[in-house]
């Protein structure tokens, strides 16, 4: 589905007549004026690299902030040429922070909260509202306005409007912009804060926006590792519904791996693990120490020890040592790989690797390789004696606004209970 | 089912398609469907975190409940499946709600708009409505058009409608409402329901044939000789003997049960995993497919009638000692027949079909037998190779099996038949969902590719309606063949395949 742009031309509003002019739009007195009576999203959209990209004259603007091939392509063109390792991901924040440091002036129409992708479009939101900063940390605050309305595809029906806010401008100029928004966001409909950026660039910023009952959704993807996981866990561990996009994307492993282990003859396998190996993309663990936190919590083991290796000693590999309820030691190794061609999602599992060793029966090792790489690594040593059992896990080829559109559609009030599980084992993984 | 552990990786993964908020609401709700099936199914949605935060059950009735008095009867009716999951039951109890309405009055109606409103409200279900008519058959038409005179189902995107079977009672009832309905809102607000479509292994039957590549090229008139479709059951006609009276076998597992498990075994490859693609394939081959000897109708169709069995100890009653049949009833409880389907892939096979109650052996199945080896090299066993039979087990011990010669053991080159077995307690171990779980969770999901659409329907009963006139002009003419409860039914059923040289598989 391709975005969909907004039928009326933005208004640009002082801050202060915003929530009066919208209550005027959706006044129940005003005939024809039907607002949907669904949900609102926040949504939290630097679009740094587009900004650099544009910027630098890499990409032509218009400046949209929903992902595009283009964008990814002129990512990976960047890696090459500014000498990045080749495992940098095309949209994260190793290329904005070197783009930046490249000359370049141009700039574009900003059209970031206009463009509404079609995924979002259809699941009729009552306000979407965007927080646009912009390279120019000192550019004054921008409202603008526009009602809009999702036509159905296939014609009838009756047409529920939205409306759309975006407030561009520095940093500071959108932190002084909250207290338009707390009016902006009404009490009797769900509200969503997504947070499309890396979770360490304005803690407070997302502090003051993802108040609860405000539902949020982030992607432990994008930040410094320790404090992606470090704040998916404090925010779990309080009442408020929190949904990550890189669990979302770790489903595939999730059911392969429980498809492996579906046949009851195998189940014993997974009381006798004694050994779980985790291959990533680069160097964010987080996918992967979500993973074995989730495998860990299933099979009821126990965290006895944990250590991060030392990255200039070229191995930045986490390693880890679980119990089993039995009193077995499994050791746990979360290995960064190198990829040629990387996801543009930050440290995507590439393969995993469980050893098990019942007691009267063959010993098992199940391999599970992503369809993007190899798993020769994996593949390596000592397993002739054992059932292989070898599965390669699909790539899901969804754009982020796809898998937003799979969160909100299911409109869920509370977090995932295995995730909520699984974050907080991750996160001492990391300690 | 096998006690098995349950596999932990699995836990909680179930969830993979996520219905958008909603309101469902059951007309019908005090009837037998709502708490034995509906509701059930719907807290089996719950308790796989497969219905999202903001649903409500909305159960209409003319019986004056409030809400409370609503869920303390449905709590009490499910019993165990709430006190084991007492925490459970509170919150998706919770969103349960209950309206007075007559549907045959359209203020109640109106005022149910109101009602409806106000739940969007309170559980931000979006204006986005399912209703499902579990209501006496006569009330279909007049509920639809209640509902659409109401503005109910004005969006084709937000409003849809269940319908249970049976869904007419003949070809032109299934027309007439078809055009009532259809009139009401647009088809693909419409969801004819037909639970078998919800099971497992009914769907199963389409993923083993165009997932595989092995299936399809020998799925056909060169390679199958024949075809047979059974659904018989232990027990007899139990308390609804109202209804069954007026209904019969015919109508109430062949034309709609039998006929979709038909349409989905000989269904052309759909372009692609699509439901209008899919239910226009079902469609083409039904309305392909006639009676063996429509012109002679008896030739081709056995109906029977259990009567008496069992053994001393367990006495069993014959069909017209049930409590709410006629002494003298000629409702058949027992169908057996033999159908072509006039297609270059099907063209001459003979599909054997049969149903009935208090038959031997509770099971659904079909069975391809394909055409034997043109050359005997070997002796076989058993004097002549048996013919390859694949063999798809839909219910119970579900799964499939495929029958062929092996060598037996030994110096000669005798060969025997063997099995090899596919069963879904061994592969995955865990119970498959009950179909009305699938099937409501499809409805809210708009997903209509397990639901019969309004031209399957139809061709389904034109199928049947030499059959349907006979009954009704010429009844003497297809005479009930009684048959002794608890035996595979009359002989008269073997007959009509002993002509053709076959058997009936007793499994």
């Amino acid at each position: 589905m391709s975005p969909q742009l907004t039928l009326q031309t933005p208004l640009e509003l002082p801050p202060s007549e915003v929530p009066n002019y919208l209550n005027q739009l959706w006044s129940r007195d005003q005939a024809n004026s039907i607002g949907a009576h669904t949900f609102c999203l926040l949504i939290w959209q630097p679009a740094w690299v587009e900004q650099q990209l544009v910027r630098t004259g890499r990409i032509e603007g218009p400046i949209m902030g929903v992902q595009r091939d283009e964008v990814e392509e002129a990512g990976r063109k960047a890696i090459l040429e500014l000498d990045l390792p080749l495992s940098t991901p095309p949209l994260g924040s190793s290329v904005s922070n070197i783009l930046a440091k490249v000359d370049g002036s141009k700039t574009s129409d900003d059209l970031r909260g206009q463009h509404i992708d079609g995924a979002l479009s259809t699941l009729r939101p009552r306000r979407l509202i965007t927080l646009a900063p912009s390279l120019d940390s000192s550019r004054p605050l921008e409202t603008l306005v526009a009602a809009y309305c999702p036509l159905p595809e296939e014609g009838g029906g009756t047409v529920a409007c939205g409306d759309v806010v975006v407030l561009r401008g520095g940093t500071e100029a959108l932190q002084e912009g909250l207290t338009t928004l707390q009016p902006l966001l009404p009490d009797d409909l769900p509200s969503w804060v997504w947070w499309n950026g890396p979770l360490d660039e304005s803690p407070e910023l997302l502090e003051q926006l993802s108040i609860s009952p405000r539902r949020l959704i982030l992607d432990s993807a994008l930040g410094d590792p320790s404090y992606c996981l470090n704040l998916l866990a404090t925010r779990l561990a309080s009442s408020q519904a929190v949904n990550d996009l890189n669990w979302l994307r770790l489903g595939s492993w999730h059911q392969t791996l429980a498809m492996v282990f579906d046949p009851p003859q195998r189940r014993d396998a997974l009381s006798h693990v004694v050994q779980l190996d985790i291959d990533v993309e680069g160097d964010h663990p987080v996918q992967g120490l979500l993973l074995a936190s989730w495998i860990a919590d299933r099979l009821g083991w126990t965290l006895k020890k944990t250590h991060r290796h030392d990255a200039k000693t070229d191995d930045s590999s986490i390693s880890a040592v679980f119990q089993r309820p039995d009193g077995t030691e499994i050791p746990l190794r979360v290995s960064p790989v190198p990829m040629g061609q990387p996801s543009i999602h930050p440290g995507q599992i590439v393969g995993l690797r469980m050893i098990s060793k019942p007691e009267h029966g063959e010993a098992m090792c199940v391999i599970l390789c992503a369809e993007s790489g190899g798993c020769m690594r994996l593949e390596a040593g000592g397993m002739a004696s054992m059932e292989l059992v070898e599965e390669v896990v699909p790539l899901l080829h969804t754009h982020v606004e796809a898998d937003m559109a799979r969160l909100l559609e299911g409109g869920h009030d509370s977090s995932n209970p295995l995730l909520a599980a699984a974050a907080p084992l991750a996160a001492k993984l990391l300690s | 089912m096998t006690a098995t552990i349950t596999n932990p990786l699995r836990v909680g993964l179930r969830q993979e398609r996520v219905i958008a908020p909603q309101c469902l609401v059951i007309f019908g709700a005090s009837g037998d469907l709502t708490h034995r099936k509906l509701v059930p199914a719907l807290f089996e949605l719950f308790q796989q975190r497969r219905l999202p935060s903001e649903f409500a059950l909305l159960g209409c009735a003319r019986r004056p409940w409030s809400d409370e008095e609503f869920r303390s009867k449905m709590a009490e009716a499910m019993g165990d499946k709430v006190r084991d999951h007492p925490e459970a039951w509170e919150q998706f109890a919770a969103g349960m709600f209950y309206e007075p309405v007559d549907l045959q009055k359209p203020e109640d109606v109106v005022k149910l708009g109101g009602r409806l409103q106000e739940i969007d409200r309170q559980r931000a279900t979006r204006s986005n409505r399912t209703f499902y008519l579990s209501v006496s058959p006569k009330f279909y038409a007049g509920g639809c058009r209640a509902l659409a005179d109401a503005g109910l189902l004005k969006d084709p995107q937000r409003s849809r409608v269940v319908i249970e079977k049976p869904f007419g009672r003949d070809y032109g009832s299934a027309q007439s409402l078809n055009r009532v309905v259809q009139g009401c809102g647009q088809e693909n607000q419409i969801f004819r329901i037909d639970h078998y479509l919800g099971k497992e292994t009914v769907q199963n039957i389409m993923v083993m044939r165009f997932a595989n590549a092995i299936f399809e090229p020998i799925w056909n008139r060169n390679y199958i000789s024949s075809v047979q479709i059974t659904a018989s059951e232990t027990v007899g006609v139990e308390e609804r003997a109202g209804y069954y009276e007026t209904s019969g076998a015919l109508r109430d597992m062949v034309q709609n049960h039998l006929t979709q498990m038909l349409a989905i075994t000989a269904m052309e490859t759909p372009g692609r995993f699509d439901p209008e693609a899919i239910r226009s394939e079902k469609a083409k081959v039904l309305q392909a497919a006639r009676l063996a000897d429509e012109l002679e109708p008896w030739n081709c169709c056995i109906r029977g009638q259990y009567g008496p069995g069992g053994s001393d100890g367990a006495p069993l009653s014959g069909y017209r000692q049930e409590p709410g049949v006629d002494p003298h009833s000629t409702t058949e409880t027992y169908v057996a027949m033999k159908l072509f389907i006039d297609n270059w892939r099907w063209q001459g096979v003979p599909f054997y079909v049969r149903t009935g109650k208090r038959l031997a052996k509770r099971l659904s199945e079909v069975v391809l037998t394909f055409r034997e080896a043109p050359v005997h090299l070997f002796d076989a066993a058993g004097g002549s190779p048996t013919a390859n039979q694949l063999i798809l087990r839909i219910q119970p011990d579900e799964g499939a099996e495929f029958k062929f010669e092996v060598k037996s053991p030994g110096s000669g080159m005798r060969s025997r038949p063997v099995e090899m077995e596919f069963s879904y307690d061994e592969s995955f171990g865990e119970p498959s969902d009950e179909g009305y779980v699938r099937l409501l969770a499809d409805a809210m999901l708009s997903d209509p590719t397990l639901f019969t659409r309004s031209d399957e329907v139809e061709a389904a009963w034109r199928l049947y309606t030499p059959l349907l006139e006979l009954i009704e002009d010429s009844p003497w003419k297809l005479p009930i063949h009684p048959y002794e409860s608890r035996t595979w039914g009359p002989a008269a059923a073997d007959a009509l395949l002993a002509r053709d040289g076959l058997l009936w598989r007793r499994p």
